[in-house]
């Protein structure tokens, strides 16, 4: 029987939405067509995590564990991966488009001479490979796309699929990997900053996104103070990180992050095309911007115009009480 | 030491676009140097000078691509490779992969640098996919670069932070357009360009056969991205509007 591999996104010990997303997708599309779902848990604490996804629907699922999977080291990876595929032999490996799948991805399809489509947002199956929709000239227009191939590699953004919550009775299978120092082509010095004690912004449900407006710490305290009561993820533009108020890892857009949450509150963001391509998929969006004519309203569900120092005190107070209640 | 680039020639993805019977065009033929790929070009003129080394670019694509090629010379690159396509094959990431690393397959260097994706397909699977070809070291995503000592150390961006990581030579780094700004060619280097040393490469020269086998993927069209409707705007007393606003989000939307 074929199966359908997704690979879990797993960080600090806790399973990344989009991979469950991934995974309720590969459940779907398996049940429709005869297949099997299998889960494929690549971490130092696979075996913990394998128990968290008898929740989410596989049939299967396999686990590589070992220390080296600590942290993000693209050589390990790639190696647990393609062991993974040979021994697994499926018809399709779909991650969570993030950056660590971004760093491995082309690299698997080249070690399995395979094809691979990127950052889907939509995908279904054929009968030798893959279809979907994948957005691109900075997500202002969607293209078509097909790939066959054994396996077909593709990843998919985040918000692209709901998860499915089900319970399944699934094996546990440990794939035998062994790893040796010498093999480590590339060395991890240090992570700079940890984004980890943050909400996760690419896993966020409401995420408040800080423009080049906000111009000082009155505005940054104000963008915080938002962020705690909504429990938010913190995003920013470009401008902001480059100025170095936001750490790089913070931005929202073409370049940086790409965000789908519930609801997206940008603050004195213009709505730059390179922003938008990172956020236009928020299911609501609330701009606050000053100039009336900023791009951001003509895609805004609610455009607040204003200055931000006038209207967050209050939009934040207000906020509070409904929560109180 | 010694930097190579790929680079490609990309339509400008600010200028106007249709599409028309699936089919996109686009209103002027603008077609530029990948963003991602200037800022690598960048990186390698810097660390170049900064390490004496030198710096050539490659670019696999049709007659016209050249501009682009020259482009990368003006800013400061020794030299340059163009490998040339008709320019009417569908090559995905895969088929420039593997033209480029037949390309590299005779040559030595420290480094190979490519932009992290290209701004019109978005991928961002040629450089790792080359790397995996060529059975080299990489990092992708590079928002910093040093080098010392035979060995690039990369500030990559990653899931939880920015990793430091350590590539030896010879290895391959992708460059995200966040680590500079790619200089403007000057008048005197757009001059010298048209001296530098060009190597033009017919793709069936490079004995790089790329068959309908590597070319695994496929666009079958395009379409317009469904449009968001514009929602209500809201003018007026900034704390009338903010509660407004704050209880709607509450009571239509459900999402506080």
């Amino acid at each position: 029987m074929s199966t359908l591999l997704t690979v879990i996104s797993v960080n600090d010990g806790k399973i990344k939405r989009s991979s469950l997303e991934v995974l309720s997708r590969c459940n779907e599309l398996a049940s429709n067509n005869g297949m099997k779902s299998a889960a494929l848990v690549i971490d130092s604490k696979a075996s913990e995590i394998a128990e968290q996804l008898k929740n989410y629907g596989p049939d299967e699922i396999y686990t590589i564990e070992n220390p080296i999977f600590k942290n993000h080291l693209n050589t390990p990876v790639l190696k647990a991966l393609s062991t993974a595929v040979s021994q697994i032999n499926p018809k399709v490996v779909a991650f969570p488009s993030t950056e660590s799948s971004k760093d491995v991805l082309g690299a698997l399809a080249a070690n399995q001479q395979t094809a691979a489509l990127s950052d889907m947002s939509e995908f279904d199956l054929t009968d030798n490979g893959v279809k979907g929709k994948r957005p691109v000239m900075a997500s202002k227009i969607i293209s078509s796309v097909e790939a066959s191939g054994s396996p077909v590699i593709i990843s998919v953004r985040s918000g692209s699929y709901d998860v499915v919550e089900k319970e399944s009775n699934a094996n546990i299978e440990a794939i035998d990997f062994n790893f040796s120092d010498e093999e480590l082509q590339i060395t991890l010095k240090e992570i700079i900053s940890s984004s980890s004690d943050r909400v996760d912004l690419s896993e966020a449900e409401v995420v408040v996104a800080a423009g080049r407006g906000v111009k000082d710490e009155e505005g940054r305290n104000l963008i915080s103070e938002l962020a705690s009561v909504l429990n938010a993820g913190i995003g920013a533009s470009r401008a902001l990180t480059e100025a170095g108020d936001y750490d790089p890892s913070l931005q929202i857009g073409q370049t940086g992050k790409v965000v789908s949450p519930q609801l997206y509150i940008g603050v004195a963001i213009s709505g730059a095309i390179q922003h938008v391509a990172g956020m236009a998929n928020s299911k609501v969006i609330v701009a606050i911007n000053k100039d009336p004519d900023a791009p951001i309203f003509d895609i805004a569900d609610y455009g607040l115009v204003g200055d931000l120092y006038k209207i967050l005190p209050p939009f934040i107070e207000e906020l509070k009480k409904i929560k109180q209640n | 030491m010694k930097f190579y680039v790929c680079i490609k020639q990309v339509p400008d993805v600010n200028a106007p676009l249709q599409i028309k019977d699936g089919q996109l065009i686009q209103d002027a033929d603008r077609n530029i140097l990948n963003a991602y790929d200037a800022s690598a070009v960048e990186e390698a003129l810097v660390l170049a000078e900064k390490h004496s080394g030198e710096v050539e670019v490659v670019l696999a694509g049709p007659e016209k691509a050249k501009e682009t090629l020259r482009k990368a010379l003006a800013m400061g690159a020794d030299k340059g490779t163009h490998i040339v396509t008709n320019g009417d094959e569908d090559f995905d990431s895969y088929a420039y992969a593997k033209i480029l690393s037949k390309f590299f397959s005779d040559k030595e260097y420290d480094f190979i640098s490519c932009g992290k994706q290209s701004q019109d397909t978005d991928a961002g699977l040629t450089g790792s996919m080359l790397a995996e070809m060529l059975n080299l070291p990489y990092a992708t995503n590079a928002v910093g670069l040093e080098f010392s000592d035979g060995k690039m150390t990369v500030k990559r961006q990653g899931d939880s932070g920015q990793e430091m990581i350590e590539v030896p030579a010879p290895g391959l780094v992708t460059c995200s357009n966040d680590m500079n700004d790619p200089r403007i060619p000057s008048l005197k280097g757009i001059m010298q360009s048209k001296r530098k040393p060009v190597d033009t490469i017919a793709l069936n020269d490079l004995g790089a056969e790329i068959s309908s086998d590597d070319v695994q993927t496929k666009v079958l069209g395009f379409e317009e991205k469904p449009e968001r409707e514009p929602g209500k705007k809201y003018e007026g007393e900034p704390d009338e509007i903010a509660r407004q606003v704050a209880q709607l989000l509450d009571s239509e939307e459900n999402v506080i």
